[in-house]
Formats: structure tokens, C-alpha cells, sequence
């Protein structure tokens, strides 16, 4: 469904993404993991056309995602985009942040679009909240609207971009249960994320990212449990604490 | 006595209040549109436009607001471009103001986080609709004190189209003072009026820093 093939992209002198390719079918979990500047954000963000590249191709259901193209518009609405920082609408409320697609963009009827958007916040547990303003709202509340707002637009695939990065420890685990459920009901999802566990019980596929390529790629047991680059390894030793460092695999099986 | 003569200068000096206020009104619209559009010229991905609109907005500020006045009234009629005191007073202040509140505007519009317009791009929305549904009301918000400075210091300001014969407050009251010369009646009185004219806005604008304040720490 979205297929990633070689992509380049500078930023001025410097590299950030080496030819990186990467196929995601219909239904499929994929969680990308690396290093903070290994340009896992930055794939992303080509994908939905929020950032220009150099070279390669990203198609979506075999339509080029071109920010020059004019169906880029059209073809954002298709993937839909959870932000790091959640990018609420301040000026608006919880459902008016979740119907602005759906009725300025779509142009489907208000009363239609409330009714759906409704139904989504209770989905994500916020429906008695529909007319508090963002900044009312705590930032895993805040989180999951967006992915309510993200839902609104019916996407065949959502991203997520470090969608739990920003949150206070205890606030992760509300957020990360909405896209548990999400990935349940078979929504295509690309995921960067520190969330290690969540990679490992969710992701059909984890991609290790290092220095703007794709180092490592399987299922989560393969990549988390028995890595086989060094980088991979230090990654993860890293990033589960030093508990984990003998034995990696000690995680798949807590 | 003295309250013969100010009941006597009254209805002259709120007559010419009305004029002020309606100079301020419609010189402050022209400069919010020219203000707007030359802050979004100004921000233009287009280097032609963004230089040219900086180099208006620069040229504007860099001239004292009578000399533009005397230009549009007095010189512009020699290239067949005849204005009423009144339209020359208007576009004058309005074309003066219009510099400082593209400023104010385009400080507004940048002080919105990208995020937002990356949230707005990423559920499909095109430029005009960012701009419209999500940039602006932002940056207007943000922008409001600083646009409410901008009346005050416009109705104030409103005074020097009295040196291109509009007959608002000013000017109404140096002619009274002229033939009468009662000067310290006079001008207590019109500084009184402008008081309570622009009293009122300083403290809505007082209101809106705090609002605003307050919605940036919520």
C-alpha cells in the first residue's frame, strides 16, 4: 500500500536519508526505531509530504507523493499524520478540531461530521470532553485527540512521529492503548517510537534506522530479540537500560 | 462666563470629534488591509515580492506622516489625482499606518507554531484554507494588543491631517482659539475630549494583554 523506494534527501551538506526503501502492505504494523537523528522522522514526514526528497520514489496505492503535485492534497487526506507534539488547533475545541477535515476539506455535512466525530471520541475515551479547549486537556488527552482527529479523515494509513515522546511517563500508556486497539482493528500504521514494548507486542515489522538507511529489518522478535548488527545491538542496550544489556531477549520474555 | 463660552465651543469641538472619529475609522480599515496584504507579500516565497513589499514598508516608515499627508494633498493634484481634504487625510494615515501594522501582523503570523500548519497540511487543507482557518485567527489573537496600541496611537496621530485643512477636532479648536483667544478654554477642552475618546480604548487594550496573557500560560 505505501512503498518507499530509495529515498535521498539532503539538508544542505548533510545526508539524512541514504536510499532508504520500505514496503508497507494493507493491515501492517510498522514500527521504525533508531538513534535520535537517524531520519526516521524524516521518512515520515516524506511519506505524508510534509518534507521534500531528492531522489527515489514514495508511492501510495501507486500514486507518486509529489508536494508539487497537485493531488498532494488529496492524497494527504488518504494518510492521515500524529504529530510529537500533538499540534492541536488551540483556537478550537475537541470536536471542532476533529470535524475541521471532515467539513472544510471533505465538505461533508456538519451535523453528519459531529455524529462520526462523536463516535470517534468515545472511541478514543474523550467524548465527555468534546467541548473542552486543548489547552484544558492533559497532553495524553491531547494525544489521542489528534489521533481522533487523524481517524476523522477515514486515512488508509496513519503515521505516527513519536506520537508518546512528549508525554509525562504516567500519560503514555493511555495513548499507546488507542493505537493498541487501532492496530487490532487492522488500521495500516507506520510508528517511530522509543516505546520499545509497544514495538514488540504491536509492530508486525520493526525497521532499526541508522545514519539515514535501514540497517535491520523483521519482526519485532527477530530485530529486538536477536539483532544482528552491532549498531542494533547498541541501540537497544541503550535504550532498555542496562538491565536488559546481557541478555536483549530477556525483554520478549519480561 | 467662562461656561458661556465653553457651552459656546461644544458643539464645534464635537463636531470636529466626529470628524477625528471618523478619520481614525476609516484610515485605521484602509491600514489593516494594506497592512495585511503587504505582511503577507512581505512573507511571500517569492523574493521580488517579499523585497518589494520591504522596501515599501521601509520607505513608509521612513517618512514623517505630514510629509506623506502635504504629498498626497498637495502634490498628487499636479498629476491629475484630486482629493478631498477629507479622502487625502484618509489615505494618507491609513497608507502611514499601514507600514507599522504589516509589522504587527507579520509578528503575529510568525509567532504561530509550524506545527500547525504541518497539522492543517496533514488533514488535506490547501494554502488559502491554513491561512484562513488556522494562521490567522492564531496570529490574530496574538496580534490583538498590539492592533489596539495601533488605534490609539492612530486617533491621536488623526490630528495631523489638521495641517491639510480637514476640519476634525484640532483643527476646530485652533480656530476657535484664533478668534477668540481663549486658548487655555480651548485646548484644555479638546484635550479633555481626546481623553475621553481614547481612555476607553487604553484600558480594552489593557484588557486583551491580560486576556492574552493569560491564554498563553493556560
Amino acid at each position: 500500500m505505501i512503498e518507499v523506494k530509495q529515498i535521498h534527501k539532503s539538508f544542505g551538506q548533510h545526508e539524512v536519508l541514504k536510499g532508504v526503501s520500505l514496503q508497507v502492505a494493507q493491515g501492517e504494523v510498522v514500527c521504525l526505531i533508531g538513534p535520535s537523528g537517524s531520519g526516521k522522522s524524516t521518512v515520515l514526514r516524506c511519506i505524508n509530504g510534509l518534507e521534500t526528497y531528492d531522489r527515489g520514489d514514495i508511492l501510495i496505492d501507486a500514486q507518486r507523493v509529489d508536494v508539487r503535485s497537485p493531488s498532494i492534497h488529496q492524497l494527504r487526506t488518504r494518510v492521515g499524520m500524529v504529530f510529537q507534539r500533538f499540534n492541536l488547533f488551540p483556537h478550537r475545541s475537541v470536536i471542532e478540531n476533529v470535524i475541521e477535515g471532515p467539513i472544510y476539506v471533505n465538505r461533508i455535512a456538519p451535523e453528519v461530521a459531529r455524529k462520526a466525530a462523536m463516535v470517534l471520541l468515545d472511541k478514543v475515551g474523550l467524548a465527555q470532553r468534546c467541548d473542552a479547549y486543548p489547552s484544558q486537556l492533559s497532553g495524553g488527552q491531547q494525544q489521542r485527540v489528534a489521533i481522533a482527529r487523524a481517524l476523522a479523515m477515514q486515512p488508509q494509513a496513519i503515521l505516527f512521529d513519536e506520537p508518546t515522546s512528549a508525554l509525562d511517563p504516567e500519560l503514555v500508556g493511555e495513548v499507546l492503548a488507542v493505537m493498541r486497539t487501532l492496530a487490532a482493528e487492522g488500521m495500516t500504521m507506520i510508528v517511530v517510537t522509543h516505546e520499545m514494548g509497544f514495538a514488540r507486542e504491536v509492530a508486525d515489522r520493526v525497521c532499526f534506522l541508522h545514519d539515514g538507511a535501514i540497517l535491520e529489518e523483521g519482526s519485532a522478535s527477530m530485530v529486538l530479540g536477536t539483532p544482528q548488527h552491532g549498531r542494533t545491538k547498541d541501540f537497544l542496550r541503550r535504550v532498555l537500560g542496562p538491565q536488559a544489556g546481557a541478555s536483549t531477549s530477556s525483554i520478549l520474555t519480561p | 462666563m467662562l461656561l458661556q463660552n465653553m457651552l459656546d465651543f461644544l458643539p464645534i469641538l464635537l463636531r470636529g470629534a466626529w470628524v477625528t472619529v471618523e478619520v481614525t475609522f476609516y484610515a485605521f480599515i484602509l491600514s489593516s488591509l494594506l497592512g495585511l496584504a503587504l505582511a503577507l507579500l512581505k512573507m511571500s516565497h517569492w523574493r521580488a515580492l517579499a523585497l518589494t513589499a520591504a522596501s515599501v514598508i521601509n520607505i513608509i516608515r521612513g517618512l514623517p506622516i505630514i510629509v506623506q499627508l502635504f504629498y498626497i494633498y498637495f502634490v498628487l493634484p499636479e498629476f491629475g489625482l484630486q482629493l478631498s481634504a477629507f479622502q487625502a487625510g484618509v489615505i494618507g494615515l491609513g497608507i502611514a499606518y499601514s507600514a507599522y501594522q504589516a509589522e504587527n501582523f507579520r509578528a503575529g503570523i510568525e509567532a504561530v507554531d509550524p506545527g500547525q500548519i504541518e497539522a492543517a497540511q496533514s488533514i488535506g487543507m490547501r494554502n488559502p484554507m491554513i491561512l484562513r482557518r488556522v494562521v490567522l485567527p492564531q496570529a490574530f489573537r496574538i496580534a490583538l494588543p498590539p492592533y489596539g496600541n495601533t488605534l490609539v496611537m492612530m486617533l491621536k496621530d488623526s490630528s495631523l491631517v489638521s495641517t491639510i485643512t480637514v476640519l476634525e477636532m484640532t483643527r476646530a479648536g485652533q480656530m476657535i482659539a484664533s478668534s477668540t483667544f481663549q486658548n487655555m478654554t480651548v485646548y484644555t477642552m479638546v484635550a479633555i475630549l481626546y481623553l475621553l475618546l481614547s481612555l476607553p480604548l487604553v484600558f480594552v487594550v489593557r484588557r486583551l494583554e491580560i486576556r492574552s496573557g493569560k491564554g498563553r500560560t493556560k
